[in-house]
C-alpha cells in the first residue's frame, strides 16, 4: 500500500524547508497559483448562467457556489443538518471504531503466524479486491434498513485498509529488536506491545488514513440505497426534487467529515511517533 | 532415500502457503454446507455453496449471467478508457510543468477527498440511467489514481539519467523509449490496479440506483426477489472478475517491471 500523496507530501515538505534563500514570490507561488486556480473555477461557476442563456430544463439542475453557500448556512441555521447528520455520523463512528477494534488485534495476529496468514490470506486478497458494495442488498435482507446495516457496510469498507497496513508493519518489524525481547523472556504478548505495535504505527495509520474515506464511502451509498434517515437520504431525495444546492451541500458536508476525520489522525500521529528519533538527514 | 526426502520436503515447504489456503477455503465452505445440518435452513435468508452452485451453473448455462456481464462491461469499457486518456495526460503535465501542479493540485486534492459517489444522484438525474450516466460514474471514480500516479511517475524520472542518455547522443525517441515510458509506466500500472476497484464501485453505484439491466441490477433484484442463491452466486461472479483483475494487473506488474518488485 504505497500513498502516493502522502508520499508527495513529505517531498514537497522537505524541499519547502531546506530554502531560505528564495524570493517570496517563489516561496508563494503554489498558494498563490492553488488559490487563484480555485477561485477562477467558482467565480466562472458563478458567472456561467449570466453569460449564456440555459433552456428551462438545464435551469433547473444547474445552482450556483452562492446558492449553494446559501443553502448550506440555511440547514445549519435552522437546525434541520442536525438530525441526519447524527445518523450520519454515528454510523460512521461506530462502524469505524468497530474496523479498528477487529483489524487492529487481527492484523498484528496474521502478523506474527505464519500459519493463520497462509490460512486468511484468500479470502482477505478475495474481500479486498471485491468492491464491498456487492454485498449491500445482501446486507439491507439481513439487517434492515437501520443503523445496523450502515455498521456493517462501514465496518467491511473500513476493515481491510487497516487490517492489511497493520500486516504490512508488523511485517516490517526489526526482526533483532523482536530477538532482544525475546532473550529477556518478553511473552508474545509483550513483544506486541514493546516492538510490533509501535513499530507498526506509521502503517497502522496510513490504513486508518484510507480507512476513513472508505468509511465516509460506506456512510454515503449505504444511506443511498437502503435507509430512512441520514445525509445520504437528505441527498437522494433532494436529487429527485432537482434541489441541485442541498445535494451539492450535502456532498460538501461529507467531504468536510472525512478531512477533519483525515487532519484528526494526523494529529494522532505526531503525537504517537513523538518518542521517534529523527531520521536521519538532518530533516 | 535422503535424496528423495530433500525435494519432497521442500515441495510441501514451497507451497505451505497455498495448501494452507486450499485448505482453509475447503473448511469455510464444508462448515457453511455443514451448519445447516444443526441451524434450520431459511432459505429467504441465507443460501449455502450445493445450492449457490447450481445457480452458479444455472446463470451460467441460461446465458444470464453472461449477458448481464456484457451489458455491465460497455460502460466500464468507456468510463475506464476515458479515464485512462484524461487521468494520464493530466498527470503527466502536471508532473512535468510546475506551475500547472500548483494551480491544479489543490482542486485534485479536494476532488479527491470528497466523495464523489455523492455526485452519483444527480448524474443519474442529468444523464439519465443508460451507458453515459454508468460511464460517467465510473470515470469520476477512475480518473483520480492515473493522475496522481502519472504526476508522481514523472517525479520520479531520473534527470541524471536523461542528461546520460542526451550526452551519449540519444534522440529524443531514445529519451522516450528508454528513460521516461519506464520510469512512469509502472507508477501507471499501479494506478490501474487501484482505478479498476473504483471502477467497480462505479457500476455497482450506477446499477443499484435505477438501472434495467447489468449485473449490479441482478444483485438487487435477485434480492429483492429473496432469490438468494442466484445473488450469491452473481455476488462470486464479481469477487472472481475483481480478483482477477486486480491480481493480473499485480501480475503484469512484476512481469513488466520486475525492478520494481522490491518496492
Amino acid at each position: 500500500m504505497t500513498d502516493i500523496r502522502a508520499l508527495e507530501a513529505d517531498i514537497a515538505q522537505a524541499a519547502d524547508s531546506g530554502a531560505p534563500g528564495r524570493s517570496a514570490w517563489y516561496r508563494l507561488e503554489p498558494a498563490i497559483l492553488g488559490t487563484a486556480s480555485i477561485a477562477v473555477l467558482l467565480v466562472l461557476w458563478e458567472v456561467l448562467p449570466r453569460l449564456i442563456t440555459m433552456s428551462a430544463g438545464t435551469k433547473l439542475f444547474f445552482t450556483t457556489p452562492t446558492q449553494i453557500a446559501g443553502t448550506l448556512w440555511r440547514l445549519f441555521a435552522t437546525g434541520t443538518i442536525w438530525t441526519p447528520l447524527g445518523v450520519s455520523a454515528s454510523g460512521f463512528a461506530l462502524g469505524l471504531g468497530l474496523s479498528i477494534v477487529v483489524g487492529l488485534p487481527l492484523g498484528v495476529l496474521i502478523g506474527r503466524s505464519r500459519t493463520l496468514n497462509a490460512m486468511l490470506d484468500p479470502f482477505i486478497t478475495a474481500f479486498n479486491a471485491t468492491p464491498r458494495l456487492v454485498f449491500l442488498p445482501l446486507l439491507m435482507l439481513w439487517f434492515g434498513l437501520g443503523l445496523e446495516m450502515k455498521i456493517v457496510i462501514v465496518f467491511i469498507g473500513a476493515l481491510f485498509p487497516i487490517l492489511i497496513n497493520t500486516y504490512e508493519g508488523v511485517r516490517n518489524a526489526d526482526k533483532t529488536l523482536i530477538n532482544v525481547v525475546r532473550s529477556f523472556g518478553a511473552s508474545e504478548w509483550d513483544v506486541a506491545r514493546l516492538v510490533v505495535v509501535p513499530n507498526a504505527m506509521p502503517y497502522i495509520v496510513a490504513g486508518l488514513r484510507l480507512a476513513i474515506g472508505r468509511a465516509v464511502l460506506g456512510v454515503v451509498v449505504a444511506e443511498f440505497f437502503g435507509s430512512e434517515s441520514g445525509l445520504g437520504v437528505m441527498m437522494v431525495q433532494a436529487a429527485g426534487r432537482y434541489q441541485v444546492d442541498v445535494v451539492f451541500s450535502g456532498l460538501i458536508v461529507f467531504a468536510a467529515l472525512s478531512l477533519a476525520m483525515t487532519a484528526m489522525v494526523q494529529v494522532l500521529e505526531s503525537r504517537l511517533s513523538r518518542w521517534r528519533p529523527q531520521r536521519a538527514g538532518g530533516e | 532415500m535422503s535424496d528423495e526426502a530433500i525435494p519432497r520436503q521442500s515441495f510441501t515447504d514451497k507451497h505451505r502457503k497455498v495448501l494452507l489456503g486450499g485448505l482453509a477455503v475447503a473448511i469455510f465452505l464444508a462448515a457453511w454446507q455443514a451448519v445447516f445440518l444443526v441451524v434450520p435452513f431459511n432459505k429467504l435468508f441465507v443460501s449455502k455453496p450445493d445450492l449457490i452452485w447450481d445457480a452458479l451453473v444455472d446463470l451460467i448455462v441460461s446465458g444470464d449471467l453472461m449477458r448481464d456481464l456484457a451489458i455491465s462491461a460497455v460502460p466500464f469499457v468507456y468510463g475506464f478508457s476515458a479515464a485512462v486518456v484524461v487521468g494520464v495526460a493530466l498527470g503527466i503535465v502536471m508532473g512535468w510543468r510546475e506551475r500547472v501542479s500548483y494551480a491544479l493540485d489543490p482542486i485534485m486534492t479536494i476532488f479527491y477527498a470528497s466523495p464523489l459517489v455523492a455526485l452519483a444522484p444527480l448524474v443519474i438525474v442529468f444523464f439519465g440511467v443508460g451507458v453515459s450516466g454508468k460511464a460517467i460514474i465510473i470515470f469520476v471514480l477512475s480518473v483520480f489514481p492515473f493522475i496522481f500516479n502519472a504526476q508522481a511517475g514523472v517525479r520520479a524520472v531520473d534527470r541524471l539519467l536523461i542528461n546520460v542518455v542526451r550526452s551519449m547522443g540519444g534522440t529524443e525517441r531514445d529519451l522516450y523509449l528508454k528513460v521516461i515510458v519506464p520510469s512512469v509506466l509502472p507508477y501507471i500500472v499501479a494506478g490501474a490496479r487501484i482505478a479498476v476497484g473504483r471502477g467497480l464501485i462505479g457500476i455497482l453505484v450506477g446499477e443499484f440506483f435505477a438501472a434495467s439491466e447489468g449485473i449490479g441490477y441482478a444483485i438487487a433484484r435477485f434480492g429483492d426477489l429473496f432469490a438468494l442463491d442466484r445473488m450469491f452466486a452473481c455476488i462470486f461472479a464479481i469477487m472472481v472478475i475483481a480478483v482477477v483483475l486486480t491480481e493480473g494487473i499485480r501480475w503484469a506488474e512484476r512481469a513488466a517491471f520486475p525492478w520494481r518488485v522490491g518496492q
